[in-house]
């Protein structure tokens, strides 16, 4: 278990491995796990959007 | 529950209808309509064709239910809802006459003058994110306006916890053209509605005796109509005494709304959907709230969006129903939405 460093919201390690991507159940942001032990994550890479504004 | 529908063939009355038709603890005993007697309820609202064989009557033929919305012009309601009180049930009322408890705001924002301090006083807030205690045992309950409710929704956690600097409160709304009612007059007419953006309260809308009754803040509001039916998005810009990071606005407004059923928090960093939007909500009874910190301005942008005639009226009516008859919440109410609309 860990926190989602963008909402603070708990995280649960489970069964992944080193450079997955999942999402974070509370606020969404795709997360890519760096360590599994103890279990360490921080936001995966993302494209920005401005919607061509 | 019997109930009643007092001013059914609005926009609100129609979405109430829309609602309680599917709830499984109501029977719609009577609707009344002034302009519509003897005609169906479906001649004013056709989704409801084959739901109800309905049909309007008249004010004056009301009779006791166990439950009766109002969903009547302002001051109109607070005519009624003495006589309604005395026949001993609750009293569900859309309008604004029993939403401020003091006074005096009914003579600044809509030019009446109120006598009935004990109503006013006696009367629930319907928002049940913030008085749901109160509204297991209220008589009378005053729902709020679309945009108070989302700029409410907005901006409590963070007033509540005392976070406000000493700056106003910008709350920029946009509405969609249901919000102005059935009978809007010239400004509804499509040849004036289509393609608008709208400043049509700058300053001084009714709705900010509103939020700064329930939230404590001081508010400057600024109202618009946009291209849009149904909807409110309401952008809240606010001041706090400190620098807020987002994380820390995450796990404020998630102590505040993570069991709400009803209020889900909307802040992503990726993907089209990041922040609330309207489009998504239609007819459903969610508020939907976002969030931003801007060290830059010193500012926390707060974004709530929902169906003014949902969350905004009728939905959130049937809430407080629900919370008042000690139902679960969300019975009658779990329309998720359309995607795409």
């Amino acid at each position: 278990m860990t926190e989602c460093p963008e909402c603070a919201a708990s995280v649960d390690g489970g069964e992944k491995i080193v450079g997955e991507i999942f999402p974070c159940p509370d606020c969404g942001t795709e997360l890519e796990v760096l360590k599994t032990a103890p279990f360490a994550v921080e936001p995966a890479p993302r494209e920005a959007e401005d919607w061509g504004e | 529950m019997n109930v009643a529908v007092v001013g059914g063939s609005g926009y609100v009355g129609g979405e109430l209808l829309r609602i309680l038709l599917g709830h499984p603890d109501v029977t719609i005993a009577q609707v009344t309509s002034e302009t519509m007697v003897g005609k169906l309820v479906s001649k004013s609202h056709p989704n409801l064709r084959k739901a109800t064989k309905l049909t309007f009557e008249s004010r004056a033929s009301l009779k006791p239910a166990d439950v009766t919305f109002l969903a009547m012009p302002h001051t109109e309601s607070a005519a009624l809802v003495p006589e309604l009180l005395a026949s001993g049930g609750t009293v569900i009322d859309l309008s604004a006459d029993f939403r401020l408890k003091d006074p005096r705001a009914y003579a600044t924002y809509y030019g009446t003058e109120r006598t009935d301090t004990a109503l006013l006083a006696e009367s629930v807030f319907g928002l049940p994110e913030l008085h749901r205690e109160e509204l297991r045992r209220a008589r009378l309950v005053a729902v709020p306006g679309c945009i108070a409710t989302a700029a409410i929704l907005a901006l409590r956690p963070l007033a509540a916890a005392g976070l406000l600097g000493a700056a106003p409160t910008v709350v920029d709304s946009k509405s969609g053209s249901s919000a102005s009612g059935r009978d809007a007059g010239p400004a509804g007419l499509h040849a004036e509605r289509s393609g608008v953006m709208r400043a049509y309260a700058p300053a001084g809308h009714r709705h900010t005796a509103e939020i700064e009754q329930e939230t404590g803040a001081k508010i400057a509001l600024s109202c618009h109509g946009v291209e849009a039916v149904r909807g409110v998005l309401a952008t809240v810009h606010a001041f706090p005494s400190r620098p807020l990071e987002e994380k820390e606005l995450w796990q404020l407004y998630r102590r505040a709304y993570g069991e709400e059923p009803f209020v889900r928090l909307v802040h992503e960093g990726d993907g089209i959907h990041r922040e609330p939007e309207p489009k998504i909500l239609a007819g459903t009874n969610y508020c939907d709230l976002g969030f931003a910190s801007d060290p830059h301005a010193g500012r926390t942008v707060l974004i709530a969006a929902l169906d003014n005639l949902g969350k905004g009226a009728a939905g959130n009516a049937v809430q407080c129903l629900n919370v008042r008859a000690g139902r679960p919440e969300t019975t009658g109410l779990g329309f998720l939405g359309l995607h795409p609309i």
